[in-house]
């Protein structure tokens, strides 16, 4: 019962600026340590073998970040995935040109988000019931347009796109870089971004204050579905085939990565380098802990693990502020 | 642990009059505020004791402090003569402090009996003896006078009966020591003579009760003594026999109600908004006018139709007929962006629901209305962002460390001057501003009221929502009376007693109360 002095604002301040550095110094150590504790990691091979694999889930975090700081959530990104690598192989093997091939496919994602859109603003149904509906229908529709089974994509300079790099840097991961930046400025440096955060923190203030708030959430998911298949795209030219049942449990990994970065699944805090960084933790996790012989079995029991550990001290620092 | 009707007649260890609850310096600070400075005072056992004050004179904190809802700073609490921690609602409620609030914290969609029951339900061999609950807590309710029934869903009742059945509840677990927080806000006349029948029911029986209310004829109806707070000061403690309401207003706001209220009068200019008959859902035919450089007040009840009014007005609801016309001409405000491009602003009701982004910064709360004029192409001038902010800041006197700090960490004052506040740059000539003063302290008042003199001099023209009659009644250049979603009555600056307003928004509520169920 002593009298408790009112915390000053600063050190919070740096504690805070301090929690941003950590989760790059996380992603940082773990490489040092890694790069001492087995001879392959810090390999030009590992490296770029490590960016592709974690630039899928990046691409995604960024489009998932989106939604969740409207207070959403899309459970289809995995799905749409895998129900675009169906759509561009389709389009590629008709004899389609890729470029036509592939911005048909980024429409489709466009429209599944439009249609989240409309079942959350229109239907009023929970982002949460929508996407896991599409979530499930997507995976059914790709199935029976493909029977089953995957289709081998027989265009050699589309596979040839992720294998290829520039700059000693995959051509996978510059597509992160081509994501991130757009997206960190819509989101920091224009009013559209603003009022994603409004929308999170209090739809009924920003609707009052001016804020068109259905075309925000459309927005939100419209990029979420967008991104998304752009990922399939980018999926379907790394494995070369097209298979609605690919991307299983990528929008789970999507989330986490957002999450792990510091997005609040109540909306209204997030960033766009806290997913990339949140990414790029889980792929050194999973790359480190094969090069170690790590059971693939244990990886998932570490992978959450760290996932509990950090969101509780992201949500310490919250409750500190 | 079962409940049975013999808990209706608690016995009180206590001889009546003597000390039951002491409070020893009891104190609470909140990050920027001292809510509550160091209070001491003793209730005796059997007392009726009220609690008088203003919004933010530091009530509600004080009964969040006895009924363990949260910690105190420093000082002592001492209970039957021994220190209490009252660190948790459990521990108070063990101790026998309960408390009934002003909204019920009940939960709407079980029945009335298993609300009674919550937590401390009968069951035989791990089943809910349903029924004999039901029929329990019926023997309660029946015991106590009330005429409803034990086995319907919470939420099928009235806000009133639902008040009725929470302090009902909190009469059924041993209670010594019972707080009501304005109980009656929300009832009608005969359910609020219900409650008092039952208030003084717990009396006879050797309860405790601490009333607060900003109802001073309840008070004197009720009370043994009263105690004032003020600015989280307690000011004062009388016996209510030799006491009075002069008084008692005087130790509540000390300052004269000039003071407070700051009115200057500009001649009225050009007409900004006009309704014709308006109708819409919970009101009808309601004509209006505000014209530049005045106050339109807006008095009544609460579900007087006054709210739904202007969030019609304000394109949130549809009208169902008449016209609205904006400097003359008809308009159609289909939603609040009509409203908004138009020239109009809203502050709601409820601050934290409807008019802050709580976990956002300040800085982007008073510039959401006019992202648009601070961008350029796509991008958001940032130093465009950041002088609107800091302008606003300084003009409205905003008590905040930088334009970075959240929202929710400012006091209630500053975050209502930031609804305020951000439609000053927007540049709205209509203001509309619903219950702007609730939960906000004296000074702050003031300034707000400050505000409106602003406003108005620069031509624009303010609706004023206001349940607290001396507010619309020392401001309002207009003063037009709601009752059941009509407009009863119209009077001007001062025009009418506080007697004949009151009686015209109530008329027909004291009418009807006889034939409520």
């Amino acid at each position: 019962m002593s009298t408790e002095a009112i915390p000053a604002e600063k050190p919070k301040r740096n504690f805070n600026a301090l929690f941003g550095l950590t989760l790059l110094g996380l992603l940082v150590l773990m490489w040092i340590v890694l790069a001492v504790a087995t001879p392959s990691f810090a390999t030009a091979l590992n490296i770029t073998n490590l960016l592709r694999q974690g630039s899928l889930i990046a691409i995604l975090a960024v489009g998932q970040t989106f939604v969740i700081i409207t207070g959403g959530i899309d459970l289809s990104v995995g799905a749409i995935v895998g129900f675009t690598t169906v759509i561009v192989a389709l389009l590629i093997n008709a004899g389609w040109p890729i470029w036509v091939a592939v911005l048909v496919t980024l429409l489709v994602g466009v429209a599944i988000g439009l249609f989240h859109g409309f079942g959350i603003v229109k239907m009023g149904l929970p982002p949460f019931i929508i996407t896991l509906a599409t979530m499930t229908s997507l995976r059914g529709i790709g199935l029976l347009m493909t029977n089953g089974n995957s289709i081998s994509i027989n265009s050699d300079s589309f596979q040839a796109f992720s294998r290829g790099s520039l700059a000693g840097i995959p051509y996978l991961f510059w597509m992160v870089i081509l994501v991130a930046v757009p997206s960190y400025i819509f989101l920091h440096h224009t009013r559209w971004g603003r009022y994603l955060f409004s929308v999170g923190s209090n739809a009924e203030a920003a609707r009052l204050s001016g804020v068109n708030v259905p075309r925000t959430i459309y927005m939100a998911y419209v990029l979420s579905g967008l991104l998304a298949a752009f990922v399939g795209v980018l999926l379907a030219s790394r494995i070369g085939i097209g298979n609605p049942t690919q991307g299983d449990t990528y929008e789970l990994q999507a989330i986490a990565s957002s999450v792990i970065g510091g997005t609040s699944l109540f909306g209204a805090i997030g960033s766009v380098h806290g997913p990339l960084i949140g990414s790029f933790i889980l792929s050194t996790i999973n790359n480190g802990a094969n090069l170690l012989n790590v059971n693939t079995f244990w990886q998932r029991v570490i992978t959450g693990a760290l996932i509990i550990v950090i969101v509780y001290f992201d949500g310490l620092r919250r409750r500190g502020k | 642990m079962t409940s049975t009707a013999q808990d209706l007649h608690p016995a009180p260890t206590l001889a009546p009059g003597r000390t039951i609850l002491e409070l020893n310096g009891l104190e609470k600070r909140y990050p920027g505020t001292h809510a509550l400075k160091p209070v001491h005072l003793a209730f005796k056992a059997g007392e009726i004791h009220a609690i008088v004050g203003e919004n933010g004179a530091g009530k509600s904190t004080l009964i969040k402090l006895l009924t363990g809802v949260m910690p105190r700073t420093s000082g002592e609490v001492i209970w039957e003569g021994k220190p209490a921690a009252l660190a948790t609602p459990h521990e108070a409620m063990a101790l026998g402090i309960n408390a009934v609030h002003q909204e019920v914290v009940l939960c709407r969609h079980l029945t009335v009996a298993a609300n009674m029951f919550l937590g401390e339900e009968e069951s035989r061999f791990g089943l809910l003896q349903q029924r004999a609950m039901v029929k329990e807590a019926q023997k309660i309710i029946d015991g106590l006078g009330f005429d409803l029934p034990a086995h319907v869903v919470l939420g099928d009742l009235t806000i009133g009966q639902q008040q009725l059945i929470a302090a009902a509840r909190a009469t059924v677990r041993g209670t010594k020591f019972l707080i009501f927080d304005e109980p009656t806000a929300y009832l009608t006349r005969k359910e609020a003579d219900q409650l008092f029948k039952l208030i003084r029911r717990l009396k006879g029986d050797g309860v405790t009760i601490i009333y607060i209310s900003h109802r001073m004829e309840e008070v004197f109806e009720l009370a043994d003594r009263v105690s004032v707070l003020r600015d989280g000061t307690l000011v004062g403690t009388r016996d209510i026999a030799e006491t009075d309401e002069p008084e008692l207003v005087k130790l509540m706001i000390n300052r004269s109600i000039e003071q407070i209220y700051h009115k200057e009068h500009f001649t009225p200019g050009a007409r900004i908004v006009e309704t014709k008959n308006l109708s819409g859902k919970g009101f009808e035919n309601v004509s209006v006018t505000v014209r530049a450089g005045e106050i339109v007040g807006l008095y009544g009840l609460i579900g007087a139709g006054r709210s739904e009014f202007v969030t019609t007005l304000y394109g949130r609801h549809r009208k169902s007929a008449g016209q609205i016309l904006w400097e003359g001409k008809e308009v159609q405000v289909n939603s609040e962006h009509d409203a908004i491009r138009l020239g109009m602003a809203l502050a709601p009701e409820s601050r934290r629901d409807q008019g802050l982004c709580l976990n956002l910064p300040v800085g982007i709360n008073l510039n959401l209305p006019i992202y648009k004029r601070i961008s350029s192409n796509f991008l958001i001038s940032g130093a465009k962002e950041k002088t609107e902010a800091d302008r606003q800041i300084a003009d409205l006197r905003i008590k905040t460390p930088t334009r970075n700090a959240l929202a929710s960490s400012l006091s209630g004052g500053n975050q209502q001057k930031i609804v305020i506040g951000k439609w000053l740059a927007h540049g709205a000539k209509l203001f509309i501003f619903d219950e702007p003063t609730v939960g906000v302290d004296v000074g702050t008042k003031a300034e707000i009221y400050r505000l409106f003199s602003t406003l108005l001099s620069k031509g624009a023209g303010i609706i004023l929502i206001s349940s607290y009659l001396p507010e619309v009644y020392e401001l309002a250049d207009t003063l037009h009376v709601f009752r059941r979603g009509k407009l009863v009555a119209t009077h001007g600056f001062r025009t009418a007693s506080h007697e004949d307003i009151l009686g015209q928004a109530l008329a027909e509520k004291q009418e009807k109360s006889g034939g409520q169920k």
